[in-house]
């Protein structure tokens, strides 16, 4: 991922990146782990933000632009996929003023979005009921770039850090607190995937996947927070590693789903718009790249 | 040699078409006509195709022919409604009595998966008390089977169906959860469910027997309309693409373009195997036992040609009541136009329901019930209905049909209420088989007018109440066929048992709508298939005892 958004030298394989650090001068390399700690997180809130950007644009599409607003959320994620991008390029231990800008902007758009969707559904007739969340805006998908304004965010309070120790964002312990929020944004992802799945009545059974890896994914955060054993971390990074890569193999399962639909592929036109989304799933990836970031925090915190 | 199914036969040389894949074929067993199969089912519809695969995943031998024609859906269904009459049964019938029925679209079918080929997929389960109509709720007749049993039963069709329906049904006692969930609403449901909510009664998706996600090789539903003509696309979960391929898979085997013309009874007053013409010629095929499942005209004229020197008022007619209690289903409607654009066309038909009135006696001046659906009818039918029904010609027509895409309708399926008078006879005119054909006579009774008279009040109100203008009443409509063999506890009142085997014959059953002693206001084609998975079950368990003929 660092390399297809080719990101400087510093954030390539290990080697590279433990060169970095030996040729960082012994005063400033509390600086540059703070900054590859930053830039995790603009990764992680650009993944989510590409995400969305697609979805959005795919879904808004299939919705005719009916409404103005509707473009919103393109404007929106394809900036702070800009912003994430400068970001994870960028080594400078400050926190800038227009990623920051751009991320509230983004955690915004997922609030008032949220707010737009609410209002969809519950003005059809019939109000809040399955027929309406299952075929209404979905109410969970705008949660998404508010997740990545807040990663963003976070990622910018990280950086601000400079040689301060231990890292805090909001006055918190860094580490626990974007864990806690990429947590939280994984049980939210998979209640959208859970409803959309139960949509599609679980008809082949990897649709099961999506709900039942992420939930243990964020208990083990959720564990990783409160007794911050070594072990406990060391499980909780095999299994973010494992969700990132359920959220790029998840798209090759709706490219299949696109498929079975009337025409298979040779009608994609119609049958991307009415298939399973190919964004969706690497939402999970983004929260899981947010995931293993908080681990490094919580572990550079912990055993330093 | 012609591909037109209608032409030749395509069931042959061991193999059937496949109608998941284009140009494909899966093998087929085949049996001559001069060795005896276990069963020969006549008809491949809801009734005869599901016992079919039923019996024959019991391990028992099977023949099912049926008049019609062997389509592949993916490459012989038009969009186009004319071309698509070819799905009906329109045969020379002759219809009298004070409502003569309009036959054809819905109330029959010639192809293999009879008329499930073409119906409108609503799927529902009976009221519970209907099934003791007489008893609870005072008209019509008791069935002699209890409703837990069939309740069983729905779930199995639903599940093979894989029934799209709401995550929670409001009418009636619990049932599991449809496999499949609802389908998207159109406009035309909307409206169904803003009517509903004004007048404060409940309303529901309503579960329909098309996909609403992948099925196997089957798409799920584009959502065109082209519902009642035939599904192109393998979404709508037919008898031709659920029952028969496992049936084929089983080692049944279906003939096409098969009419059977006669039964023929042996000596020992046992059915002996069945008349058929096929590619010209008659043949008779032998078996053990006989299953008749035409639906409600063609069983009892079946029956009644069969007639001998032994059954001369035809087979299984000792009662005198094959042909006898005919029931159509009232299907009224009520029509208006929207201000914004509805395109009732897009999508099932009938996405949205109202069973309100099925399930609640209070305030009624009638027996039975009846619900009513949102509708979607096509463009050609919809200016047949306006020069017919609504009587509008020239200039008003074509001014109307303009408004095509504002148009809103409710329809019902009624309650028609059984009556000796309504039967099915035959008359002395021949059709192209050289067979006798019916003569369908049906009046509706006072109650049928009451609860017509009610759901037009109501459903008026319901159209009013959201706005709706020139609303107007299409009076004169009916769909299914049922009764003309119905089941009972008694020969002498009745043509068959709750196994659906006849009285009078034990080797000759009948499994179709024909044996529903009432109707109710619900599209019978589940509870067709249902009864016919009970049936097979009940075979299974008979043969088991050694209480049916197998050798």
């Amino acid at each position: 991922m660092e390399r297809a958004l080719g990101a400087p030298k510093v954030a390539g394989s290990k080697g590279e990146r433990a060169r970095a650090v030996q040729s960082a001068s012994r005063s400033r390399w509390g600086e540059t782990e703070t900054v590859m700690a930053a830039r995790r997180l603009n990764r992680a809130a650009g993944t989510l933000a590409a995400s969305v950007l697609v979805d959005s644009a795919v879904e808004h599409y299939r919705g005719s632009f009916k409404n103005k607003a509707m473009f919103t959320p393109l404007v929106v994620a394809g900036l702070t996929l800009a912003m994430s991008l400068h970001g994870t390029a960028d080594m400078r231990p400050v926190a800038h003023r227009a990623r920051d800008t751009s991320y509230l902007l983004a955690a915004a758009t997922g609030l008032l979005g949220t707010g737009f969707h609410i209002y969809n559904v519950t003005k059809k007739v019939g109000g809040l009921s399955w027929q309406n969340v299952f075929y209404g805006a979905p109410l969970g998908a705008p949660m998404a770039i508010l997740l990545s304004g807040l990663l963003g965010f976070c990622s910018e309070r990280v950086r601000a850090n400079g040689r301060q120790r231990p890292r805090r964002v909001f006055n918190l312990p860094a580490g626990e607190t974007v864990a806690t929020v990429t947590a939280l944004g994984l049980l939210g992802t998979t209640g959208e995937a859970g409803l959309l799945h139960f949509r599609g009545a679980f008809h082949n059974p990897f649709m099961a996947v999506p709900v039942t890896l992420p939930p243990i994914g964020a208990g083990l955060l959720a564990g990783a927070v409160l007794n911050g054993g070594g072990r406990t971390r060391r499980l909780a990074r095999r299994w973010m590693r494992l969700l990132t890569a359920m959220g790029f193999i998840g798209v090759g399962f709706h490219a299949y789903g696109v498929s079975r639909n009337m025409g298979g592929w040779r009608n994609w036109s119609q049958n991307i718009l009415d298939g399973p989304p190919l964004p969706a799933p690497p939402s999970f990836a983004g929260l899981a790249l947010a995931g293993l970031a908080s681990l490094e925090l919580m572990r550079e915190a912990r055993d330093a | 040699m012609s591909d037109d199914p209608r032409h030749a036969p395509r069931a042959r040389h061991g193999r059937a078409p496949d109608v998941f894949r284009p140009g494909g074929w899966v093998s087929m067993k085949e049996y001559a006509d001069h060795e005896t199969v276990d069963f020969v089912i006549v008809g491949t519809g809801a009734g005869g195709a599901t016992l079919a695969c039923k019996l024959a995943e019991y391990g028992f031998s099977v023949v099912a022919l049926d008049a019609g024609p062997y389509f592949r859906p993916l490459e012989d269904f038009a969009s186009d409604e004319s071309e698509q009459t070819k799905l009906y049964w329109t045969d020379d019938r002759i219809v009298d009595g004070d409502n003569p029925l309009q036959l054809g679209s819905n109330n029959s079918g010639k192809a293999v998966g009879g008329s499930t080929v073409h119906f409108a997929m609503v799927s529902l389960r009976f009221r519970p008390e209907w099934f003791k109509a007489r008893t609870k709720l005072g008209y019509g007749a008791d069935w002699p089977i209890d409703w837990r049993e069939m309740w069983a039963y729905y779930t199995e069709v639903e599940q093979a169906l894989k029934i799209s329906g709401p995550v929670n049904y409001p009418w009636g006692p619990p049932r599991p959860r449809y496999p499949y969930r609802a389908h998207p609403l159109n406009a035309a449901a909307r409206a169904l469910a803003r009517g509903c909510e004004a007048l404060g009664i409940g309303w529901t998706e309503t579960p329909l027997a098309t996909l609403s996600a992948p099925r196997g090789l089957a798409h799920p539903c584009v959502y065109r309309g082209f519902c009642v003509t035939g599904c192109s696309t393998n979404a709508k979960q037919s008898a031709l693409v659920t029952w028969i391929p496992r049936a084929l898979s089983a080692g049944a085997e279906i003939r096409d373009l098969a009419m059977v013309g006669r039964i023929e009874t042996d000596a020992n007053g046992l059915a002996a195997g069945v008349h058929y013409h096929r590619q010209s010629k008659w043949h008779f095929q032998k078996a053990r036992n006989v299953v008749v499942a035409g639906y409600a005209i063609e069983t009892p004229r079946l029956l009644l040609n069969s007639a001998n020197d032994k059954f001369p008022d035809g087979l299984a007619n000792s009662s005198g009541l094959v042909g006898k209690n005919l029931m159509a289903q009232a299907n009224q409607a009520v029509w208006g136009e929207m201000d914004e654009e509805v395109r009732s066309y897009k999508g099932p038909p009938s996405l949205a329901i109202t069973e309100h009135w099925n399930y609640e006696d209070e305030g009624k001046d009638f027996f039975g019930g009846y619900a009513y659906m949102s509708q979607g009818p096509l463009p050609q039918l919809w200016a047949n209905t306006q020069a017919t029904a609504h009587g509008l010609w020239g200039a008003r027509l074509v001014e109307e049909m303009k408004r095509y895409n504002h148009v809103v309708g409710l329809k019902i399926v009624g309650e028609m209420l059984p009556q000796e008078h309504n039967r099915v006879t035959l008359a002395d005119e021949l059709d192209q088989y050289g067979l006798r054909i019916p003569r369908v006579t049906y009046s509706w009774c006072d109650n049928d007018k009451r609860l017509i008279d009610h759901s037009i009040a109501f459903m008026s109100r319901a159209l009013g109440a959201i706005g709706t203008k020139n609303i107007w009443v299409q009076e004169d409509d009916t769909c299914h066929l049922n009764g003309t063999a119905r089941m009972g506890d008694r020969p002498d009142s009745s043509v068959v048992n709750a196994d659906c085997r006849s009285w009078d014959i034990p080797n000759l059953w009948i499994c179709d709508g024909s044996v529903f002693p009432t109707v109710g206001g619900a599209n019978p084609s589940l509870t067709i298939q249902a009864i016919a998975c009970r049936t097979a079950d009940r075979i299974r368990t008979l043969s088991r005892l050694g209480e049916i003929r197998l050798n």
